[in-house]
């Protein structure tokens, strides 16, 4: 799998004097999905944050095309890589439209900060999203469902190939989180974005992934297509929960039932 | 490829096109502008006709165009030109550069309550002016570069107490409200300690005051204000994603600690300069950015429209303390405070339930 774009090599993170991730390698698929899952506290987060330059490693490097990505302008990052927060803070009373916009940010100069690409990236993205009937709306106003399809809108606009997302489906209903999880593996499918998504669900995980991994406290247990790696024995390694693998009526794929102790017999 | 269905630009914004520059204008910002515009300039003819003996309008305009196409003098030459007019040009340039500064360090800090006035940023200013007076350096040539230093060393010892593990808000404001009261305790000892002269006029100047304000205040402010306008651009457009949180900013591309230090340096130098100019007059930076950000309704505060606002606060607040007790004038900074400490006071208790009380 050599010559993926996001590489990360000996990766060593902390928060203050805390080793979160400790020694990881690891590669990024090009152009397909890869979720990122484990219990609370394994640093899967920290591992997204860490891809996106947003926490500089304490020992080894997170590479993008080869380039230690410490060492490339953070504007020349951001036409590479799309991040989004798990809980993003909008500018008080921004419209819909507005904060699409912000996603050209880095690609403007300081003469030139409205192009005809600037307008087809904004407008396909609110397109992709189906935020344009939002556009006028000021985000705090808005549902849930569709403050994160603004966020995602935003993002789009970046128009980077790469698209980092940190619990995108957190405080969304069940439909709005299918709803956003098929908009980014549409992404993914009509455009060859690549996509990383930390996900706290291990059944969306099998279904939305191309390339799964799997992380305990702090370090990779497995890693692989869902269908090869999703096993009863890695439910327990990691999650430490007894369960019975089926497949999905749906898609055929994996799906985890936990099974029920309390009812024997 | 298709033509998107939805819309391709920001609600609210015309694209400005020069050659093959491009900008983004907000309609509604500039409309409010336009309108600040010519309010002020109704004021600023209001202010120069109304004082001690009252001047008709005519006169005033008549005044102010011989003084730029030369032409025959007026007999109002002296009370206009002379006694109000380079007063007025200082409240209006200390008070554009107040506006601002509230506006930039408001955006930093993301709280209504940060501006340079509450911070400490003013006090700072002014314990540094009145130590210089004190010692005798009154040259009105090198007060304002002191005042700068005071004002960013103010800044910088609220910056060092209230980092920890980044910068809070709210923490931000608390340190800095306390830094304010201990700088202007310091102030006092200085006055006290001082030559008996030196202290009367340093107090006239620290209520904050454009009584004998001449040209040789304006030319420090309007000097600093020309130099800064490229970077103010700038900082307009850092603006944009300053006003996102910290994750969302850098993945936009922004290196916000550099950012961040640069808009607050900013704001403290114009902050500083107005100080020297008018004194340290209080709330006008508090206010301005938030009655122009309510006027315009954009998703930042405006820069343009806070300046506007500021001068026209400035104008407005001196010439009610000239006419209201006439023949005793006030100094502008007791009418700025009559406003302005009963909307910090709201303001202190709408956040307060707002977080729930804490800091």
């Amino acid at each position: 799998m050599t010559g993926n774009r996001l590489r990360a090599e000996g990766l060593v993170l902390t928060y203050e004097d805390r080793t979160v991730v400790d020694g990881l390698d690891l590669e990024i698929p090009d152009g397909q999905v890869t979720v990122i899952i484990g219990p609370n506290a394994c640093g899967k987060s920290t591992l997204l944050r860490a891809l996106g330059r947003l926490l500089k490693p304490r020992r080894g490097a997170v590479l993008l095309d080869g380039a230690e990505l410490s060492r490339i302008p953070t504007k020349r990052v951001a036409q590479e890589i799309g991040l989004l927060p798990q809980t993003p803070v909008p500018p008080e009373g921004i419209t819909v439209s507005e904060l699409v916009t912000r996603g050209r940010q880095p690609h403007h100069k300081w003469w030139q900060q409205w192009t005809e690409a600037d307008e087809k990236a904004v407008g396909e993205a609110m397109d992709r999203t189906g935020t344009g009937d939002l556009a006028e709306r000021p985000v705090d106003e808005l549902s849930g469902g569709q403050r994160q399809r603004a966020w995602i809108a935003m993002a789009l606009a970046q128009d980077t190939g790469l698209l980092l997302l940190d619990e995108p489906t957190t405080y969304l209903d069940i439909a709005h989180q299918v709803e956003v999880l098929d908009l980014v593996r549409q992404l993914n499918r009509e455009r060859g974005r690549t996509v990383v998504v930390v996900l706290h669900d291990l059944n969306q995980a099998a279904r939305y992934a191309d390339h799964l991994i799997a992380m305990k406290a702090g370090r990779i247990v497995a890693q692989g297509a869902p269908r090869d790696i999703i096993t009863a024995d890695l439910v327990r390694e990691v999650f430490g929960l007894t369960s019975v693998v089926v497949p999905d009526p749906v898609t055929g794929g994996p799906l985890v039932v936990p099974s029920a102790p309390w009812q024997r017999g | 490829m298709t033509v998107p269905k939805s819309p391709t630009r920001p609600t609210g914004f015309s694209v400005l096109r020069a050659g093959r520059g491009s900008f983004l204008l907000h309609r509604r910002a500039t409309l409010v502008a336009a309108v600040l515009g010519a309010v002020l300039a109704v004021t600023a003819v209001v202010y120069l006709c109304v004082g001690e003996s009252f001047v008709s309008p005519v006169e005033v305009v008549r005044v102010l165009s011989s003084a730029v196409g030369g032409g025959q003098p007026s007999p109002d030459e002296f009370v206009v030109g002379t006694l109000r007019m380079p007063r007025l040009v200082v409240g209006l340039l200390a008070g554009a550069a107040f506006g601002i500064a509230g506006a930039l360090i408001q955006t930093v800090a993301r709280n209504p309550l940060a501006s340079p006035d509450v911070i400490g940023v003013t006090h700072g200013a002014g314990a540094a002016t009145v130590a210089a007076m004190t010692f005798g350096l009154t040259a009105h040539t090198t007060l304002p570069y002191v005042s700068i230093l005071g004002g960013l060393a103010a800044a910088s010892l609220v910056y060092v107490f209230a980092w920890r593990r980044g910068l809070h808000a709210a923490r931000f404001v608390l340190i800095g409200i306390g830094i304010s009261v201990a700088l202007g305790s310091l102030t006092q000892l200085l006055l006290t300690k001082g030559d008996y002269l030196v202290a009367q006029q340093a107090k006239v100047w620290l209520t904050g005051s454009l009584n004998g304000r001449g040209y040789d205040h304006a030319l420090p402010l309007a000097s600093i204000l020309l130099v800064l306008t490229p970077a103010l651009f700038w900082a307009a457009r850092a603006q944009r994603t300053v006003s996102f949180d910290d994750d969302t900013a850098t993945a936009l591309g922004v290196r916000l600690g550099r950012v961040r230090l640069c808009l607050t340096a900013l704001g403290v130098v114009l902050a500083s300069v107005a100080t020297s100019a008018a004194g340290p007059v209080d709330f006008v930076a508090l206010l301005a950015p938030q009655i122009a950000r309510r006027l315009t309704r954009t998703a930042q505060i405006p820069l343009a429209g806070s300046a506007l606002t500021g001068a026209l606060i400035m104008a407005v607040a001196d010439l009610l303390a000239r006419k209201l007790f006439s023949p005793i004038e006030l100094p502008v900074g007791v009418l700025t405070a009559a406003v302005g400490a009963p909307y910090l006071m709201w303001l202190i208790v709408r956040t307060r339930s707002r977080f729930g009380g804490a800091a």
